[in-house]
């Protein structure tokens, strides 16, 4: 299929297939409702007076961060099992800078986005130094997830299934240090998801690339040559 | 209980304060009375026994020699490792061969209080004897309990020796070997004012409306949901109250590092390393994200601000050539 753009016959690839969306949208959802209750958590900050049998907010606070806490989870594993079924460009390799094309593709990027060079390097999927950030954020994810669970193991009683959890305390140093980490860990997100959400705008309207629409259609608009040489570099990795 | 042969006990401590002394002194259910005379032969114990010097070690001698491999050993305070031993002798003997002498020639040995469990206070950072918990100092001892806390209840103490005097055998105990019974659960899910946690309501400030009423203490740093103790169940002082029963913040003296970990006392998270007690984690977390946010708007600004200008630098060039 191509479309008439700027009077170049741009081509759509499908690029994000609907797994990888609905996970993406899954976790930004599950991602702020388990900050904004994990804020109050860490910092009650809602007044309550009278009965304290007439109110449940912490508790209910507590149930929202568990439910968010399992999409969250989910999400993310169904996001790692797909880097190994889906399409090249779900591929785990386009995380770890494994080839050397990638390589040289993270200092074409860094070298675009501090001014250096003018074009932006191209690549269908995420471009190598995106690659490397997610990299991270999925690190930051495994690390949010092994704290919380640690700390949900903790007061599980002793027979319940998150009781199975509880080897992961002396891993994270303890609950105290656990609650820090993961703490810490949520603003570490948090500053991520500022970062992502401007580079997406950025890369949307100032680039002029099809980059924020892909993420809702799964679509791509590249020119053919991008298109072709792009994808024969991902078929010889 | 009556019928069974009266065990023999020695206590040693080492860099310790004599606070889990003190508080088994205090066990009310059996007092200790009742331990010494019914349950116990005490042998050796530096605090309360009658003989001292030369004579207190030889008693300690001929305790660990008659029943070897039938004694219960009770280790109080940490044993340190530095300058090869010499900061915790006693009689001429470092801490650290008096401890491996008698651990291994007990039937059981109670390593009390937090100092003993875990190294405690005398090995918070930067621990400057080496001290070490009496698992790292007499590695391999597979008849250890750990009764951590800071000093660890009496009353639980005195429950443990019962119950190996009635039973002849240790109860279940955890990975850090802790006895189920006293830390199988957290502080926090048998707290009384837990119904004021998960209501929402807090003391906010040291005799404010809510500490009067007994709100919960978690945002004055209450530990309780991070630490393993019984006592809400148990209490102190014969039953009479505990320290959140009174209105102050659980401090976490039972868990591993908690002189390391758990401070600041009365915050909800340890320091950022580096940045001192009064930097808070929420209001730097939050100037980050605030300043990515305004980064990327500057950064999106120069881009719109290099294509306006190239676009009338183009503007202008197509004049000159249609002129
Ligand atoms: C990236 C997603 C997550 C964010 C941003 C987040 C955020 C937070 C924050 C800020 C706290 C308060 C920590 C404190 O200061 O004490 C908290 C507590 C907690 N979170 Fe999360 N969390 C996330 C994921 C999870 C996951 C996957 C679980 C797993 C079950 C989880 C379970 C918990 C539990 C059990 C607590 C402790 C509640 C308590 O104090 O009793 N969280 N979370
Ligand atoms: S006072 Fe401490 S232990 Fe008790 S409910 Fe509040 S946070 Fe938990």
């Amino acid at each position: 299929m191509s479309i008439e753009a700027e009077h170049i016959h741009m081509e759509r690839v499908y690029v994000w297939e609907v797994p990888v969306r609905l996970s993406h949208w899954l976790i930004v959802v599950s991602l702020l409702v388990l900050s904004v209750t994990g804020l109050y958590i860490g910092n009650p900050f809602i007044p309550v007076s009278g009965e304290a049998t007439q109110h449940f907010v912490m508790g209910t606070m507590k149930s929202i961060h568990f439910v968010a806490a399992m999409v969250f989870t989910l999400s993310v594993l169904w996001r790692i099992v797909w880097m190994f079924v889906g399409n090249p460009y779900a591929r785990w390799n386009e995380f770890l800078p494994v080839s050397k094309r990638r390589l040289v593709g993270i200092w074409n990027t860094i070298a675009f986005y501090t001014f250096l060079h003018r074009d932006s390097p191209a690549f269908v999927g995420h471009n190598p130094l995106a690659g490397v950030v997610y990299t991270v954020v999925f690190g930051l994810f495994a690390v949010m997830i092994a704290t919380g669970f640690a700390l949900s193991a903790a007061n599980a009683h002793m027979n319940a299934m998150l009781s199975g959890f509880q080897f992961l305390i002396p891993l994270c140093g303890g609950l105290q240090m656990a609650r820090f980490i993961h703490h810490v860990g949520m603003w570490l997100l948090l500053g991520f998801a500022a970062h992502h959400f401007w580079s997406a705008f950025l890369v949307g309207t100032v680039e002029r690339s099809s980059l924020l629409d892909s993420i809702f259609s799964g679509y791509k608009v590249l020119t053919p040559d991008v298109a072709r040489r792009a994808r024969k570099h991902i078929e010889e990795d | 209980m009556e019928t069974a042969a009266k065990p023999t006990l020695v206590w040693l401590e080492f860099q310790d304060c004599a606070g889990n002394t003190e508080s088994f002194l205090r066990a009310s259910r059996p007092t200790v009375a009742e331990i010494i005379l019914d349950t116990l032969s005490i042998d050796y114990h530096e605090t309360i026994m009658a003989a001292a010097g030369h004579q207190a070690q030889q008693s300690l001698a001929e305790a660990i020699e008659r029943d070897h491999g039938k004694y219960i050993a009770v280790i109080e305070g940490s044993i340190p490792s530095g300058a090869g031993g010499a900061y915790c002798t006693i009689g001429g003997r470092s801490a650290l061969e008096i401890a491996q002498e008698v651990c291994d020639g007990a039937a059981a040995t109670v390593a009390i209080g937090t100092c003993a469990a875990f190294g405690g206070l005398p090995a918070a950072a930067p621990n400057p004897t080496g001290a070490m918990s009496v698992s790292d100092a007499v590695p391999g001892l597979t008849n250890l309990v750990n009764m951590p806390a800071c000093p660890a209840n009496g009353d639980n103490l005195a429950a443990l020796i019962v119950h190996y005097v009635t039973f002849g055998r240790l109860p279940d105990l955890d990975h850090l070997r802790r006895p189920l019974f006293a830390y199988g659960k957290l502080i926090h899910d048998a707290c009384e004012k837990r119904s004021h946690y998960d209501a929402g309501q807090y003391t906010e400030e040291w005799g404010d409306e809510g500490h009067r009423h007994g709100y919960c203490l978690y945002k004055m740093g209450c530990k309780g949901p991070v630490t393993y103790q019984n006592c809400p169940n148990i209490g102190w002082n014969g039953g009479t109250n505990w320290p959140v029963g009174c209105g102050h913040p659980c401090i976490g003296c039972a868990e591993p590092s908690f002189w390391d970990r758990m401070t600041p006392f009365y915050r909800h998270l340890p320091e950022i390393p580096g940045l001192g007690p009064h930097a808070s984690l929420d209001k730097i977390g939050l100037g980050v994200t605030v300043g990515v946010a305004a980064a990327f708007a500057t950064h999106t600004a120069v881009h719109v601000a290099r294509r306006s200008l190239a676009g009338a630098r183009k503007t202008a060039s197509d004049e000159e050539n249609e002129s």
